[in-house]
């Protein structure tokens, strides 16, 4: 056999490797370009059966972007402007939080004792129960609770428990991405209908920054645990904050990490449907919501629902490539390393 | 100096800090609207004159959905174990047996290892046994087998594609930038546009594929009046969506193997399945295995794709335990929907912290 | 289409200098802000906005139209009102839902405004909405602005080439269906297909089967009911007429297109007025859509017939089934026993009760603006704003229907089967018990959605039926339930 240099592919390699990949480009375009021209079609020309080219198929109609951007002008512009707010928000947010925990996961030794957190539970529940049965107003109710808590912790301080580890904290932080939202839904739209949030955006952002910032931290962890410590080391005998440490010298090390992070969390932010309709009505829709609302009673408008589907992907589109070196190192690779 | 000691006690308080936003934020908006959640799954809402009421039922809903009204619903309809389901259940058995036998003789047995086991293998056992007896000839599959169908083949399915891809894509060819950009695209597509969209594709009469159809004699087939199919078109949108994700994480994990290591092994002249086996796949399994594990848990709460693409139908073909539970709360059988909802979450957690324990961790330690 | 909505245009304008010419000077609701909840349109939103954007004009309110999707609309709409949000001053929605809202006072009584409104024209509107559909407990809470219930259209020009009659009884729908099955309707040199209704599950499909049972099960008049015993809450869905009515059903299917289990009734409506059906089983809508030149291919070849009926209903005492005679078929015509089926009732505009005063004076002249026949009987002769006629002039007077394109033959049949229908004694009232969504929207809908894909035999879906509905009754309170019943179908 002839010698060959290393990944150097023999001819026929070469034609199947570069068919598999241009096959799958097909699958990946052509949804999205028959969305594309659908959005120019005519409700009796998707009626009447596919019609693949413009100009030569079909003449294509600004039917539907005129009723989109014109008819509905503002009724389109809104829920685009709130989703644009409350994803890059609520993804400033998640980053935020969800580094800091990280950082502080990676760096500090945490031994939180089991029976604080069993006194914790036990405060939550009895809140819950009270709550439940009596008429107790939700804001004696939580107050209360929290004070027995502190009562109850400090006079417990001495009492002797076994302590959890790091590994337990971030386990749990992570563990809450398997929370269906499903089953905090009614819940979390009670509580924001008891604060009179309901129908703002704040609501959807703070629901949205808790429900990505577990996947801030498992991405950001071992990105931050990879980094070696001796800089920092050397920064604390210098006497530097923590603080100043970790805003100077460890974030700008981790912006790889931090970009594609952030745009995976901007994706799901973007994107995300369930909990945008449990909380919003009017004032706080998103864009996915006025997609699945283009399914009208008499019968799916395919055609202002492919100008929606278009506009909503444009600017992730954007987005991804002024970002896709980043994704491109592997940033993801190294938390998900381990 | 006052604003010294402030320092110094942000410094000696600095981790507490900077967790505390994450644990105050999950306290609030996770673990205390679970605990509503799981009071609201025990009991029944009603309207009233004064406006509604919840009035404790105890494990009624639990009991309606294993063993009352809604068993169909949510476990199915059982019948005789067919081929599919003793091959089914054989293996199940078999690799739970092969489980417990590698961690009575890892020598590393704990009081929680045990009681960990002692939950989870009975349950998949169980899980075996009804997908088992639901999946025979006149048997129906519930929403939880169903479920359950999606997370297995689903990701299997992104599993295989997005290595295979990963793998194409990490030899030497050009463009690789390219087929990466476009390959992400996918991500970016709101699920419920994705489901709109492959509506309109598989539509047999106005779909761009509509001729095709035809042309195989399939023009008068419905794929969504068939359950198997229906299901099949559901895993389809949603492996579409999902295979950039396992594709861009592998192709990352293919791109940095130790490269000085594989060049060593060429210059010995080891074959490419030596290669593999000793260098590409240690480096690349505990990769798999997480992004595996990160499609699983969102695999589990899948609902925008059987929503709209068929509602959950042909009868209750594609329905997912979310959209069970969300269909339950839109006809405001609150305690029902919050019923299902803890099911799905004891499940997924289950199954979810296992692969973690079985699968990921072994790896990753492997590897070091 | 363009040109019907441009004469719309221009009435509008006629009526709004008018209207601005009476009032120019006060604006009553200057300030006060209005929003109504409705579902995604264009159907009833598009109307919404528009005669909004004129109550705006005149009146100085600020309206704001919120839309979700349809099988959003119950929960959003009462969880919104039950928990003391009240983001939704008003809403446009199904009179069904009324005795959920009303019984917890949610709703603002308009018994009232009504008497006082003369403008509403209240006598105009047909007594069966007036007296039945506005109503709970003989107070008014709702106001009509569409007429809805169950219709059988059929191709006139297919029943002429194939020496058809239109449908008389269900046996005569499948007769025509399976003549039709397989012709090339429209033209294409494709075949077409005998019947097509919308099946599709958690949609609006769940009406259908009701307007089959209907004939088998309702005789005496609307107070016998169609759903259960009024002597002890029993669904009538366990019975030899409910069973032939499920076989009927599904052998619709039969002569239907392939993936009819996933049609809504946009789809089912787009296929019969693109010519591929020769029969359908749909809301008011059809009669409008098909005269659309622009989007119909079928203008002026669409009749419409009151819902077929059958010559056997079931007797109660005995569970059987007896010929149609003059006691057991009081209201039979020529032997045949109808029972229109007013499925959905109608939307209808409701007004939050906890909302301020003057946004309730608001909101309930809306309503009645967009009621008011000069408005209403415009607005119900173009198929795209979703409203149907409901109103005595707007089937007595053929101008609106002629000048929107109608023939006079096309007019006359479709008036004619709306008029048969309201008329009916026998006219059958949508489920209007507390929690009837959950009989019918998750029960019914679920069961029939397993019986069209095979996974429950005839048996099998009556007795889930029947058993879910009596799971419900039991948790509401079998009592309650059946004291609501009767006083909605006046059996009391």
């Amino acid at each position: 056999m002839r010698e060959r240099r290393l990944g150097e592919m023999s001819p026929l390699a070469k034609v199947l490797v570069y068919s598999v990949l241009i096959g799958w480009s097909l699958v990946v375009l052509f949804p999205l370009y028959w969305v594309l021209i659908t959005s120019f079609k005519l409700p009796g020309q998707v009626g009447d059966g596919p019609d693949y080219l413009p100009f030569l198929d079909f003449m294509p109609s600004l039917h539907a972007w005129r009723y989109i951007f014109v008819d509905l002008g503002a009724d389109t512009f809104r829920p685009y402007w709130n989703s644009v707010v409350i994803a890059s928000v609520s993804t400033v947010l998640a980053m935020l939080v969800g580094s800091c925990a990280a950082y502080a996961l990676a760096r500090l030794h945490f031994r939180p004792r089991l029976i604080s957190i069993g006194l914790f539970l036990l405060a939550l529940a009895l809140v819950v129960t009270a709550m439940a049965t009596t008429a107790v107003p939700w804001q004696l109710a939580v107050t209360a609770g929290l004070a027995i808590f502190a009562l109850a912790v400090r006079a417990l301080r001495r009492a002797p428990s076994p302590r959890l580890g790091n590994g337990d904290i971030l386990f749990w932080i992570i563990s809450q991405r398997i929370l269906p939202p499903v089953v905090a839904a009614l819940p979390i739209y009670i509580m924001f209908q008891q604060l009179g949030l309901l129908d703002t955006r704040t609501a959807i952002i703070l629901t949205y920054t808790t429900v990505n910032m577990p996947i801030v931290v498992w991405l950001m962890y071992d990105f931050f645990v990879s980094i070696p410590v001796d800089i920092e080391e050397s920064a604390t005998l210098d006497g530097a904050s923590k603080l100043r440490i970790f805003l100077e010298m460890v974030l700008p090390l981790a912006k790889p990490g931090l970009a594609a992070t952030s745009l995976l969390v901007l994706i799901l932010s973007w994107n995300e449907y369930l909990l945008a309709l449990f909380l919003s009505t009017a004032d706080a829709q998103t864009i996915p919501l006025l997609v699945a609302a283009q399914n009208a009673t008499r019968g799916p408008q395919w055609w202002y629902m492919s100008v929606l589907i278009v506009i909503m992907i444009l600017p992730v589109v954007a987005l991804t490539l002024l970002l896709q070196k980043f994704i491109a190192k592997g940033l993801l690779l190294g938390a998900v390393k381990g | 100096m006052a604003s010294e000691r402030l320092d110094d006690w942000l410094d000696r308080n600095a981790g507490r800090l900077f967790i505390l936003p994450a644990v105050l934020l999950i306290l609030a908006f996770s673990l205390f609207p679970l605990i509503i959640s799981g009071w609201l799954a025990l009991s029944r809402f009603r309207i009233t004159r004064e406006g509604f009421e919840l009035r404790f039922a105890g494990l009624a809903n639990f009991d309606k959905l294993l063993d009352g009204s809604q068993q169909f619903h949510f476990l199915g309809t059982f019948t005789r174990i067919g081929l599919t389901g003793s091959v089914l259940l054989i293996g199940t058995a078999a690799l739970l047996a092969w489980g417990v036998l590698v961690y009575a003789r890892s020598g590393r047995v704990s009081a929680l290892g045990i009681a960990g086991r002692l939950i989870a293998f009975p349950l998949f056992g169980a899980l075996a046994l009804m997908f088992a007896t639901t999946v025979g000839e006149g048997g129906q599959l519930g929403s939880l087998s169903t479920t359950l169908f999606y997370v297995v083949v689903g990701v299997s399915l992104q599993f295989a594609i997005g290595t295979a891809l990963a793998f194409t894509c990490a030899q030497r060819i050009r463009g690789r930038a390219f087929f990466r950009v476009v390959f992400f695209v996918p991500l970016m597509v709101t699920p419920v546009g994705i489901a709109y969209t492959f509506r309109m594709l598989a539509d047999m009469s106005v779909g761009p594929f509509a001729p095709l159809w035809q042309g195989l004699g399939l023009g008068e087939f419905s794929w969504a009046a068939d359950a198997w199919t229906a299901r099949l078109v559901v895993v389809a949108g949603d492996s579409w969506q999902w295979i950039p994700f396992i594709f861009i994480v592998m192709l990352a994990a293919f791109e940095s193997q130790p490269t000085d290591e594989l060049e060593a092994a060429e210059l010995d002249g080891a074959g490419a399945w030596r290669i593999f086996r000793d260098i590409t796949w240690p480096s690349v399994a505990p990769v798999a295995a997480t992004v595996v594990l990160i499609r699983i848990i969102e695999a589990f709460k899948i609902v925008d794709l059987p929503n709209v693409l068929t509602n959950g139908g042909p009868g209750i073909a594609t329905e997912s335990l979310t959209l069970h539970a969300f269909i339950e709360w839109r006809a405001l059988n609150l305690g029902g929907s919050a019923a299902v909802a803890y099911l799905l979450l004891f499940v997924s957690t289950i199954a979810c912290v296992s692969f973690f324990q079985f699968v990921v961790r072994p790896m990753r330690e492997a590897r070091s | 289409m363009a040109r019907t909505l441009g004469t719309l245009a221009a009435a509008t304008a006629l009526a709004l200098l008018t209207a601005g010419a009476a009032s120019a000077q006060d604006k009553p609701y200057e300030g006060v802000t209005l929003n109504v909840m409705t579902f995604t349109g264009p159907q009833i939103a598009e109307p919404l906005q528009r005669r909004g954007a004129e109550f705006s004009e005149a009146t100085g309110a600020q309206v704001n139209v919120v839309t979700v999707p349809f099988s959003d609309l119950y929960q959003k709409v009462l969880t919104d009102w039950i928990t003391g949000t009240d983001s939704v001053d008003a809403a446009i929605i199904a009179p069904q839902w009324a005795v959920d809202y009303v019984t917890p006072g949610l709703l603002e009584n308009l018994s009232a405004r009504v008497e006082a409104d003369t403008e509403l024209q209240a006598d105009d509107i047909a007594p069966f909405f007036r007296d039945f559909s506005q109503k709970v407990d003989g107070e008014t809470y709702l106001i009509t602005v569409d007429g809805d219930f169950h219709m059988v259209y059929y191709r006139t020009d297919t029943a002429e080439e194939l020496g058809l009659e239109p449908p008389r009884t269900w046996e005569d729908y499948l007769a025509f269906a399976a003549a039709a099955d397989g012709q090339d309707l429209n033209g294409d040199g494709e075949p077409d297909y005998g019947s097509c209704i919308a099946k599709k599950r958690n949609a609006q499909s769940y009406w259908m089967i009701t307007s089959i049972a209907a004939s088998f099960l309702q005789s005496q008049g609307t107070s016998q009911g169609a759903f259960f015993s009024t002597e002890d809450m029993a669904p009538l869905t366990d019975n030899p007429g409910f069973a032939e009515a499920l076989r009927i059903y599904k052998e619709t299917g039969d002569y239907a297109p392939a993936d009819e289990i996933n049609l809504d009734v946009g789809d089912t409506r787009s296929l019969f007025t693109s010519g591929r059906c020769a029969l359908t089983l749909d809301w008011g809508d059809i009669g409008t859509l098909a005269i659309d030149p622009q989007n119909s291919q079928v203008v002026d070849k669409v009749g419409a017939v009151i819902l077929p009926g059958s010559t056997e209903v079931l007797d109660r005492d005995s569970g059987e089934m007896v010929a149609c005679d003059a006691d057991t078929c009081p209201h039979a015509i020529d032997g045949v026993n109808h029972a229109p089926f007013a499925a959905f009732g109608g939307w209808s505009g409701a007004v939050n009760s906890a909302a301020d005063p003057d946004v309730k004076d608001a909101a309930y002249d809306l309503f009645s603006y967009m009621s008011q026949p000069a408005q209403s009987n415009a607005d119900v002769t173009v198929g795209a704003t979703g409203f149907n006629p409901y109103r005595t002039s707007q089937f007595e007077s053929m101008e609106a229907w002629t000048s929107a394109g109608m023939s006079e033959q096309a007019a006359d049949a479709y008036l004619g089967a709306i008029q048969d229908s309201l008329n009916s004694p026998n006219m059958v009232l949508d489920l209007r018990i507390p929690q009837n969504q959950r009989y019918q929207q998750i029960v019914l809908d679920t069961t029939i959605a397993r019986f069209l894909a095979d996974e429950l035999d005839v048996d099998g879906a009556m007795e889930a039926i029947t058993e879910g509905w009596n799971e419900v009754t039991e948790e509401v309170g079998e009592d309650e339930q059946l004291e609501a019943y009767r006083s909605t179908i006046g059996a009391n």
